[in-house]
């Protein structure tokens, strides 16, 4: 049931998006790797708008109240009670290896590691690992599909959408009392807020155009993810052609180069 | 008689084999010993950052840039397909402007030590390309990846490419920047970088 709405909720807001992509087209030119960049440029805005007068404050106030131990506990509580979509995600893309391993790290964390909140798995051999549907899917070959900026959630593309859904439902608190879910809710995206803070004043000192440095440093980190930080090596030999042939400098294989 | 007297002929043979050992010796730095090169001084600039000041570390980390980067590549690369239109002036006015930028960063984000340490996990060659991975590690162990893309210059290895944690400054640059100058031109992309750089200056007051 739950399952069904999620999925009606992001095909409204497929279209949405998509409708509101058609109706605008103006002199300038889009990116052609970014059609929808009219909609997203307008959800980004409005993202940003909130990030700056409501999360970016907080973050910083919850910051000097909560010291650096406690928020480290929080995020490993939150980064454990979200593991088992990881362990499904390695499951899906047949590392049997990492699936043993995340299995083990799950269970030890959460019980001699009380709940979570600490991490003895990483010290016994079993590190923590990074999947999600979407890297599924670009592990079989799904190519990212149009570049989306979800309200309130920031980058995401057409792979990467329905595993915002099937995180939220392998998620177990997504199932708890609403009593308890919201406030957990509420700590947890403050202390992610709060985890981006010095991400967030690298772009906004970096940054000429943050919507366009925000899209392509969340596509770069996407297909680093995929390959789990080991990309294939001949996109190194696809940069070098393309050096050398002044012509090709057009081609997008020379920014594969990881 | 003409030939000449036998140890003086092993004398040439061996100083011919000291001098190719020589040369042998003289072989360019490998890609590591570039990259490393830039990270002790990025330590150097961390543990000494207050007592150096921004002007101090910008002073420190320009020169180690220029040995270390090829910016000329890095210019040619992200200002894309507009390269070609720009003029010999203007493109000396771009790559000035982005040196002088590229300083102001390192010397912005590399100011203070908290018990970060860079570690070199190793390199890959292909077709004159080098990859060399490596990692800034934090005091609570915490782990950044930090990758170089080098290419040859004439007989040194530069830096052309820094990805951290999978993103590519090159392309992240390349996409901003071809907006920039599709849009406005390359005037308007020096100024809007001599703007940055000016920021950077200002918060290190």
């Amino acid at each position: 049931m739950q399952n069904a709405s999620i999925k009606r909720g992001l095909l409204a807001l497929g279209i949405a998006v998509l409708s509101t992509g058609c109706a605008s087209t103006d002199g300038a030119k889009p990116d052609p790797t970014d059609p929808w960049e009219r909609p997203n440029r307008a959800f980004y805005n409005f993202n940003d708008a909130i990030d700056r007068n409501f999360f970016t404050p907080v973050a910083k106030g919850y910051v000097k109240v909560a010291p650096q131990p406690v928020r480290t506990g929080v995020t490993k509580f939150f980064d454990n009670v979200g593991y088992i979509n990881v362990i499904a995600n390695d499951l899906l893309q047949a590392k049997f290896g990492d699936f043993a391993s995340d299995t083990g790290r799950f269970v030890v964390n959460s019980t001699v590691g009380i709940g979570g909140l600490f991490d003895p798995a990483t010290g016994l051999g079993m590190p923590a690992h990074d999947e999600d549907l979407g890297q599924t899917l670009g592990k079989w070959g799904a190519g990212e599909g149009r570049y989306m900026v979800l309200p309130l959630m920031g980058p995401s593309s057409i792979r990467d959408v329905p595993g915002v859904g099937s995180s939220l439902l392998l998620n177990p608190l997504t199932y708890l009392n609403a009593v308890v879910t919201i406030p957990l809710g509420a700590l947890n995206a403050i202390n992610v807020r709060a985890n981006l803070l010095e991400a967030s004043n690298i772009r906004d000192q970096a940054a000429l155009d943050p919507y366009t440095f925000v899209r392509e440093a969340y596509r770069q980190q996407r297909e680093f993810k995929i390959y789990d930080g080991n990309p294939p090596t001949d996109s190194i030999d696809d940069y070098i052609d393309s050096e050398d042939a002044e012509a090709a400098s057009d081609d997008a294989a020379v920014l594969k180069v990881y | 008689m003409t030939r000449a007297p036998r140890p003086f002929r092993l004398f040439l043979l061996a100083l011919c084999l000291a001098l190719t050992g020589a040369s042998v010796a003289a072989e360019p730095a490998p890609p590591t010993a570039t990259v490393e090169k830039l990270h002790a001084t990025l330590l150097e600039m961390m543990k000494e950052g207050a007592s150096l000041g921004y002007a101090g570390r910008v002073e420190r980390v320009g020169p180690v840039l220029d040995d270390t980067f090829n910016f000329e590549t890095i210019g040619r690369v992200v200002t894309g397909r507009h390269w070609k239109t720009l003029a010999a002036e203007k493109r000396k006015a771009f790559l000035d402007t982005f040196r002088k930028l590229s300083t102001a960063t390192y010397a912005d984000n590399f100011s203070s030590f908290d018990g970060e340490a860079f570690k070199t996990l190793g390199e890959e060659i292909k077709k004159g390309a080098s990859l060399v991975r490596t990692q800034i590690v934090k005091s609570d162990g915490g782990t950044v990846s930090l990758n170089y893309v080098l290419n040859k210059t004439g007989e040194e290895w530069r830096i052309v490419n820094v990805i951290a944690d999978g993103v590519s400054d090159l392309a992240l640059k390349r996409s901003e920047y071809g907006a920039v100058i599709g849009k406005d031109g390359i005037d308007a992309l020096i100024a809007k970088l001599e703007a940055k750089i000016a920021s950077y200056a200002a918060n290190n007051k």
